[in-house]
């Protein structure tokens, strides 16, 4: 059901869209003590602003989390010689919002509050980027935004290029999965960064979805399945590397898990009458010059993986029999007695195994939190097994076995479709 | 003589048959408050594990961990003839008040008023049992999932103790309802929750100092950790 009452900002905060009224672009940073990173994201903003828009009435939003470092203070004041950077044409004014954003602390609410600017305003074209990127430049911001202007398009996916190993989620799960259900190759349905018009922008505020994991982690994967569901345009754009602060990794797996998967399990359920009839997938189209890029080293401890989910097949298991169809869970066990340098599990089996849990979510044989909590160690076996697998390999060739992967999670679609029990539908 | 024998047995005989022709009645409705109370507790009972059924509280039940629960406690995982059968016994058991009631006697009535007065305890009782059932079975996987996250070596113990610990509680909380030896159930919950807190605080402390020391320096002071098991990225 939309919602469509207007979100309240704050007074300045309005104030200042009062005085603006209207405006041609925005793009906006959610932040939270990002004061580290977040100067060089807003230079490379006006500098791209300036390169690329420089006609457009534009606006930057920084919406931030109650940051304790000087965040906002460091958007305020950050510079660009534009002169230095070779570009003399006449210059739009640039606006600058440094706002704090209301509900649960998140990525999502941070967002929401963007979007209301953004509604309010009444742009036409967005963008969203993070604000601990440090291989942003100018050219992003051309590359989200022109596609919306001048292409016709709603929604622009970003695509980099990443170590084999960075966003193992997205390799694993949520790309294969997302492209099997929605029909479209969108490589970074969770990257993070996007473009999109301010048709769609209002379209996603009238979703009543701000108080659940959306508001958090969900929100990437909600903006990009919300896009394909309601039939905007998509393309993406090629950015080159994407660097980013390093987090630590194991701190947070658990409840990343769950807020991702839950937004994607629960939007499966959403969109049911969407993907249920879709058969197979087909490219978006890619914007941007591609390029070889070095990309940052990762250090991956295989065994720490595999004992996790060797723990979960012993301690797990009574969880697993109730989420799993009892040929998964068995070809899992049989995993059972490799070595870690010899961990393999299967992409038929991985594929199954996701689509189990997809199922035990839809049909809430488990308490939600606990089953997807549960699908932690699974999680960390496969990407054992996949590190394992593509331990020689180049990005590139690593590349083509998430595509191999993916390719596996469509073939094995009729699988999903039966135990969700919409065979009959299709 | 006749007089003595009047008094002596014609008149009791008499009064006896006058307190029996008086009691009759009351037998007789009695009996037939038990001949058609019995038949309808037992046609509502049914009536109810069939409304359920219908109702699919079964799924529901299995959905929430409820069947698990039974299955554990050495039940039939069936909890809509669990709840039919709660329902037969209940209405039974007010029938059989209730007939006894109509029999007027002082002894009785004195038990049927005590058991009225006893059933509200009953069903608290029951009711704590039931949701400590429930609770520790939830309470319990969410300790096994998060002691696996962890890999937490010991994660099957941790989730017993914890499922343990909360049925301790339901119990006595369940026993202290029912005023069953309720100074010994306080005192030896006291005890055993004292004993576990203190053996576990020396465990911390004499076993575990290190660690404790590393987790609550990171969770205090927001550092980083120091050995990073890797710099998988997964978002």
């Amino acid at each position: 059901m939309p919602d469509s009452t207007p979100l309240p900002l704050d007074e300045p905060t309005e104030a200042q869209v009062r005085e603006i009224a209207e405006a041609d672009v925005l793009v906006g940073i959610p932040s939270f003590n990002n004061a580290g990173t977040i100067g060089h994201v807003v230079r490379a903003i006006i500098a791209g602003l300036a390169k690329y828009f420089p006609d457009a009435r534009a606006v930057l939003v920084n919406s931030d989390g109650g940051s304790t470092d000087g965040t906002p203070d460091v958007v305020a004041r950050a510079s660009v010689d534009l002169g230095g950077m070779l570009i003399t044409d006449r210059q739009s004014l640039l606006h600058r919002i440094v706002t704090p954003y209301q509900g649960i602390p998140g990525k999502g609410s941070a967002f929401r509050t963007i979007f209301e600017v953004a509604r309010r305003l009444n742009v036409s074209a967005c963008a969203v980027v993070d604000a601990d990127l440090r291989s942003i430049t100018p050219e992003w911001i051309e590359l989200l935004i022109w596609p919306i202007r001048n292409g016709g398009f709603d929604y622009v996916a970003p695509y980099y290029l990443r170590h084999k190993y960075d966003g193992t989620i997205t390799n694993s799960i949520v790309y294969p999965l997302t492209r099997t259900l929605y029909g479209l190759q969108i490589r970074q349905p969770i990257g993070g960064d996007f473009g999109f018009s301010g048709k769609l922008a209002q379209h996603y505020m009238d979703q009543h979805v701000w108080e659940s994991d959306v508001a958090r982690f969900g929100i990437d994967i909600w903006m990009t399945t919300e896009a394909v569901a309601s039939g905007a345009r998509v393309c993406q754009s090629f950015l080159g590397a994407k660097i980013h602060n390093p987090k630590d990794p194991a701190a947070d797996l658990s409840a990343m898990l769950t807020q991702v998967m839950g937004a994607v399990f629960a939007l499966m359920e959403e969109h049911e009458q969407t993907w249920i009839p879709l058969h197979g997938s087909k490219p978006v189209p890619l914007f941007g010059f591609q390029y070889e890029v070095g990309v940052e080293p990762v250090h991956v401890n295989v065994d720490s993986m595999t004992a996790s989910f060797r723990q979960g097949l012993v301690d797990l298991r009574p969880i697993w029999e109730v989420m799993l169809a009892p040929e998964t869970l068995q070809a899992l066990t049989a995993t059972e007695g490799m070595l870690p340098h010899v961990f393999h599990i299967p992409d038929e089996v991985w594929a199954k195994t996701v689509y189990d849990c997809a199922v035990a979510f839809h049909r809430r044989v488990l308490n939600r939190e606990h089953l997807i909590k549960a699908m932690t160690p699974l999680y960390l076996g496969r990407t054992a097994s996949f590190v394992v697998e593509t331990q020689g390999l180049t990005t590139r060739e690593a590349e083509e076995r998430v595509e191999r992967l993916s390719e596996v999670f469509e073939r094995f679609k009729p699988y999903l479709l039966d135990r969700w029990g919409a065979s009959e539908e299709v | 003589m006749k007089d003595f024998w009047d008094a002596a047995f014609v008149e009791q005989l008499t009064i006896i048959g006058t307190r029996i022709v008086h009691f009759l009645p009351n037998l007789l409705t009695a009996v037939i408050i038990l001949g058609v109370g019995w038949p309808l507790a037992w046609t509502l009972g049914r009536g109810v594990e069939r409304f359920l059924r219908m109702m699919g509280v079964d799924h529901l039940a299995d959905r929430l961990g409820f069947n698990a629960a039974l299955t554990r406690s050495g039940l039939k995982p069936d909890p809509c003839h669990l709840v039919g059968r709660m329902f037969y016994w209940g209405l039974l058991a007010l029938t059989v008040v209730a007939s006894l009631w109509t029999l007027d006697l002082t002894p009785v009535n004195q038990f049927a008023t005590t058991f009225l007065g006893y059933i509200p305890h009953l069903l608290t009782a029951a009711v704590i049992l039931v949701v400590g059932m429930f609770l520790s079975n939830f309470v319990a996987r969410a300790t096994l999932i998060a002691a696996v996250n962890a890999s937490f070596p010991a994660a099957t113990t941790a989730a017993v103790l914890t499922r343990w610990g909360v049925l301790l509680v339901a119990l006595a909380m369940a026993l202290e309802q029912l005023g069953i030896a309720r100074n010994i159930v306080v005192v030896g919950f006291g005890i055993i929750l004292g004993g576990v807190a203190l053996a576990a605080a020396l465990a911390l402390g004499l076993g575990a100092k290190d660690l404790a020391k590393e987790f609550l320096e990171r969770m205090l002071s927001d550092k980083p950790r120091d050995r990073a098991p890797d710099d998988l990225r997964h978002l």
